[in-house]
């Protein structure tokens, strides 16, 4: 079969091309899909974590995936963050360092996921200088992500990650996605709620909910994701089956999408000039009157 | 077994990046052992550079759902942590005993919440 691929943005509209691609070839199996990019003439390269899961999803499916008329301009960034380089092409050197490459964890690779945190975002002297606050809560902020994969999706085929910095712009993206039941599903099997896609975003970046099976607390992750995008003047957005909700300047947006992507994906678009000190409270704690 | 014991997350995890949950289970298990025995734990983070609610989530977190409020304060005391990470402790803390004292209560507050919203 064959999928014309459209410009992919990070917007709810590219998300909705990526779930329909993923509607389309849900059934297929041991076959040749084509996909062609004549049209795709713009590709956010973070958005690589949730095209390169839904072509994982079809591999692992043993079908066999063709990426063609690529034009020059998105194979090029393609190639130098190695995401072409899973589909049978070469990797171009990066010569001014600003993507950060695409990846797939499985869902055990925590201590990996973290040695490609700091290699990728941490130890590299073309990230622009973040302050220490700024940086430490980044670094927790992308692991909590991570972490909120691990423990919530349950998926069997990993976790997605690549980002992407614009050094004039002061932004850096960062996305992480996965394969697994989806917010909806996992509060629904868990807590016996039947909320809508977008009420069960809403519910996951509360803070106040839990769906771990295994008598843990938790629920705190995306809530705290959300305070430190607010405080740095970035965006998170989040997508899990039809549901889309985005955040930026404590404003929530949210729409139904069409098709339901088959995960969840997290997007953040942090402002790297931000100077804050990243305290989320002017209260000291005292170590004595924790527990 | 001495009565007092210093834990230090960084030798338990193996890495200065405590993030995984299940690394905080390691951590747990710990803690869990030496609180049946009534043994007074100092739980150190020196040398911990990153910690996720996930981690704590499983480490300590849980421990509520084994002791008593009382007991964990009166056994577990923490060193060398900075001060935001004591902030992330404590909304973990503060998130598992409300989670703790009524798991279903909680879970219907919110359902409620929701209700009134729409």
């Amino acid at each position: 079969m064959k999928f014309n691929l459209p410009p992919i943005r990070r917007d709810h509209v590219s998300f909705e091309t990526l779930a329909n691609l993923y509607a389309q070839t849900k059934e297929s199996v041991f076959e040749d899909i084509v996909i062609d990019m004549s049209a795709t003439n713009w590709f956010d390269a973070d958005m690589c974590a949730a095209f390169g899961a839904i072509l994982h999803s079809l591999g692992n499916r043993l079908n066999e995936i063709h990426l063609r008329n690529i034009p020059k301009n998105v194979e090029l960034i393609l190639s130098k963050n190695n995401f072409l380089y899973h589909y049978g092409r070469k990797r171009i050197p990066d010569e001014y360092e600003t993507t950060i490459t695409y990846q797939r964890f499985d869902v055990e690779d925590a201590h990996y996921f973290a040695s490609y945190i700091e290699n990728e975002l941490i130890h590299r002297s073309e990230i622009p200088k973040m302050s220490l606050g700024l940086l430490k809560k980044f670094r927790g902020s992308i692991f909590e992500i991570f972490s909120n994969a691990v423990s919530h999706s349950r998926t069997e085929f990993g976790i997605f990650s690549c980002g992407q910095f614009f050094p004039k712009r002061n932004q850096l993206d960062f996305t992480i996605a996965d394969l697994g039941i989806g917010i909806r599903q996992n509060i629904k099997e868990i807590l016996g709620l039947d909320l809508s896609w977008v009420e069960a975003i809403v519910w996951a970046t509360e803070g106040n909910s839990t769906t771990r099976r295994d008598n843990l607390p938790g629920g705190l992750g995306l809530k705290l994701l959300c305070d430190f995008i607010d405080l740095n003047g970035g965006c998170i957005k989040i997508v899990s089956d039809a549901g889309y909700w985005h955040r930026i300047k404590r404003e929530i947006v949210t729409k139904q999408l069409k098709y339901p992507f088959p995960g969840t994906v997290v997007v953040l678009e942090l402002n790297t000039a931000d100077v804050g000190i990243y305290q989320l409270t002017s209260e000291e704690i005292d170590p004595e009157d924790i527990f | 077994m001495p009565e007092n014991i210093r834990i230090s997350i960084y030798e338990v995890v193996g890495s200065p990046l405590c993030v995984a949950s299940d690394d905080g289970q390691k951590v747990f298990e710990r803690l869990s052992i030496a609180f049946k025995t009534d043994r007074n734990v100092v739980l150190s983070f020196l040398n911990v550079t990153t910690l996720t609610s996930a981690f704590l989530n499983a480490a300590i977190g849980q421990l509520y759902g084994q002791f008593s409020e009382e007991k964990i304060r009166a056994l577990l005391k923490v060193e060398d942590a900075e001060q935001d990470d004591l902030v992330l402790l404590k909304s973990v803390v503060d998130n598992a005993k409300l989670y703790f004292k009524n798991k279903d209560r909680y879970n219907r507050v919110f359902r409620e919440a929701l209700n009134n919203e729409a």
